[in-house]
């Protein structure tokens, strides 16, 4: 049981950033970035260069996320807020393009291999039954740290405010002296970030390859969705919710069920469920399962 | 003047000319095609592959070449995957038009290059892979290597042999790892064992956790399983992580399964392995030592050495380059070829016939007999 919980918390870790960083960002620009997934491949595989160029790794993560959230700011002001003046659906649409062309990119620079962080071999910890490594626990701290580093910074600061008023009326916000594109860019610039931090717990726990972000885009999507679009922290919920209705798919028996010892849905099924998931949220509960201030489009 | 300079270009030109015909005649050489995993999940094996092909080549050239020509072996990669193994396989034969292709690795790119070659009537040696699908492939294919039935009757009376009775087997979602799977199951339930629960992995995930964790709820006394080398280490790595290591773990192809693990990961593992060296192997593994200063790193090099000198001597045995000569003098040698993985004899489907197989186990990161 113990063991189930912590696979739920383990993969509640890989979704949560990515899907907070999604959500965030579309409380002001109004559409889901989807180059956000690839955002957390680009982080991964700085941070791999930046350790390889001799950085100790918790230097080259930063120096990694800052970089992205850099990359995001550039990608946002040349591409995505141009593609919005024609519409939420059209920067979408864009932000595929974005993510197909990173995708190639990827794939010329980094090559098609898995790769590793340099990392000392990972020392098991026993919690009751189940068993955890070191830098999975590293990557679990590291999520908790940065969700409340970011609510923190949401409501107890006034860029906090600024942020939450522009989000909820952007011309208000800007009568009252708010620079929303100033605003907007620092948001984007989180955004980044947090993906960044999400891809680098992702590769510590494991490897990393340039498949990593378009593996985790529809569990990603169905938590930010499921939390409610433009809520950050709603995300966190939903990555709890695909987490364990994924391992639950995974890791229950249905042998009894037929009267064998064992029966296991294949592992890859656990992207069926997300995907079920996401649509049944989308006709139950479309703003999803919490009160939101944000309208969707 | 004029005249002088005219006189200077046309003898400069008749030499540059003659320069040309005399070195084209002298160094136009034989070429037959390779297509191996340089990158992807099999980039260590590709590699070593590869090392077998170059003594090979040497060694024919060093000897008088083919046809009285220098033999050329053009290597392309596949990248561990069908679409650009077949991509590699096509352009040998459009772009090069050569006779003859040796590959791949993995079964999975080995039956589609297999069949592209065999329509296009060209040879094909098979120096790896181990599916039983390869036997149907047709006329122009030869397996230099036993295939799937033979190996897991192997495995299974091993495993029996160590008292364990209750198995799991996990193997790649493709032909060969399907091929294992079944014909495992098969021959361990034969000899009075049970398989409790198999998976077959889809290839290329950065974890298999998930399905570690599914196979160790049906508590087996060994867990087996064959990957290929990167994806092998994930596997190992995970299992350790998950404590799973406890239990025994059983390698079918131990060398593959492990080449790329944390040594940690894999101390103890038990496993069978093709036999990589015959009686009349050791020229060729000092050979091996010599130029690369080290031991065989895989398994897999001899039997691309052998490709490639079969290759040599059923060109030259053909007298030319048509495939359908090198078919028929391939026949021929494979009467009783001595390979430096030992004897090669094909059966009646051109597959080799008899495979001798090593039982061995990981100690200190390396594989030893047991």
């Amino acid at each position: 049981m113990v063991q189930f919980f912590s696979d739920v918390l383990i993969r509640t870790v890989d979704l949560a950033l990515i899907a907070v960083g999604l959500s965030c960002v579309y409380s002001l620009i109004r559409f889901p970035n989807i180059a956000l997934v690839q955002y957390a491949v680009a982080g991964s595989f700085l941070a791999l260069l930046l350790q390889g160029a001799g950085l100790p790794l918790p230097v080259a993560g930063l120096l990694a996320c800052l970089l992205v959230g850099g990359l995001a700011v550039l990608l946002n002001v040349t591409v995505f807020e141009r593609l919005l003046a024609s519409g939420s659906a059209i920067a979408m649409v864009g932000s595929l393009a974005v993510t197909m062309i990173l995708s190639a990119v990827f794939l010329v620079v980094f090559g098609p291999d898995s790769r590793r962080f340099d990392l000392d071999s990972h020392p098991v910890i026993r919690v009751l039954d189940a068993r955890l490594t070191v830098h999975q626990l590293t990557a679990v701290g590291l999520t908790a740290g940065a969700v409340i580093v970011l609510a923190l910074l949401l409501f107890r600061t006034t860029l906090g405010r600024s942020m939450r008023a522009t989000a909820t009326n952007r011309v208000l916000a800007a009568a009252t002296g708010i620079d929303a594109r100033l605003i907007t860019n620092t948001v984007v610039f989180l955004s980044g970030v947090l993906a960044a931090l999400g891809g680098i717990g992702l590769a510590l726990k494991g490897e990393m390859n340039i498949q990593l972000g378009m593996d985790v885009l529809l569990p990603v999507f169905a938590a930010a969705i499921l939390g409610g679009l433009g809520n950050a922290l709603g995300a966190v919920a939903g990555a709890v919710i695909i987490a364990t209705a994924e391992t639950l798919v995974t890791n229950v028996n249905l042998g009894p069920l037929v009267g064998e010892p064992l029966l296991f849905l294949p592992a890859s099924y656990a992207t069926a469920m997300s995907f079920l998931i996401l649509v049944a949220a989308l006709l139950v509960r479309p703003h999803g399962l919490f009160v939101n201030e944000v309208k969707r489009v | 003047m004029i005249s002088s300079i005219k006189k200077i270009s046309f003898t400069l030109a008749m030499t540059l000319l003659c320069g040309t015909y005399v070195s084209s005649a002298q160094a136009e050489p034989v070429s037959i095609g390779a297509v191996i995993p340089l990158s992807g999940a099999s980039a260590t094996i590709g590699a070593d592959q590869l090392r077998g092909i170059e003594i090979a080549t040497e060694e024919v050239n060093a000897k008088g070449g083919v046809l009285g020509q220098p033999l050329k072996v053009i290597v392309e990669d596949s990248g561990g995957r069908p679409p650009s193994a077949l991509d590699a396989a096509r352009k040998l034969v459009t772009v090069n038009n050569v006779p003859l292709v040796i590959g791949e690795y993995s079964s999975g790119n080995t039956l589609p290059i297999g069949q592209y070659l065999v329509q296009q009537k060209r040879i094909h040696l098979n120096p790896a892979s181990t599916s039983g699908l390869l036997r149907d492939l047709g006329e122009g294919h030869f397996s230099l290597v036993g295939l799937d039935h033979v190996t897991t009757k192997f495995a299974a009376d091993d495993i029996m042999a160590q008292g364990w009775r209750k198995a799991v087997i996990i193997a790649p979602n493709n032909a060969f790892g399907q091929g294992v799977i079944e014909q495992f199951t098969k021959h361990f339930k034969a000899a009075g064992g049970q398989v409790l629960a198999s998976i077959a992995y889809p290839e290329g995930q950065t974890t298999y956790r998930r399905e570690l964790q599914q196979l160790a709820q049906a508590k087996p006394d060994v867990f087996v399983y064959s990957a290929y080398s990167r994806e092998g280490a994930v596997i190992n790595r995970e299992a350790s992580e998950l404590g799973l290591n406890e239990t025994p773990w059983y390698g079918y192809l131990l060398s593959m399964s492990t080449a790329d693990s944390d040594p940690k990961t894999k101390q103890g593992q038990y496993g069978l392995e093709v036999n990589y060296i015959g009686p009349n192997g050791g020229a060729y593994q000092d050979a091996y030592k010599k130029k690369y200063g080290e031991d065989f790193r895989t398994t897999w090099n001899g039997y691309t050495y052998d490709a490639v000198k079969i290759a040599a001597a059923a060109i030259n045995k053909a007298g030319s380059t048509d495939p359908a000569a090198i078919g028929a003098a391939l026949k021929e040698l494979g009467k009783g070829y001595e390979g430096a993985t030992g004897q090669i004899t094909f059966d009646a489907n051109r597959m080799r016939d008899s495979q001798p197989y090593l039982k061995m186990k990981v100690d200190n990161g390396k594989l030893v007999l047991r």
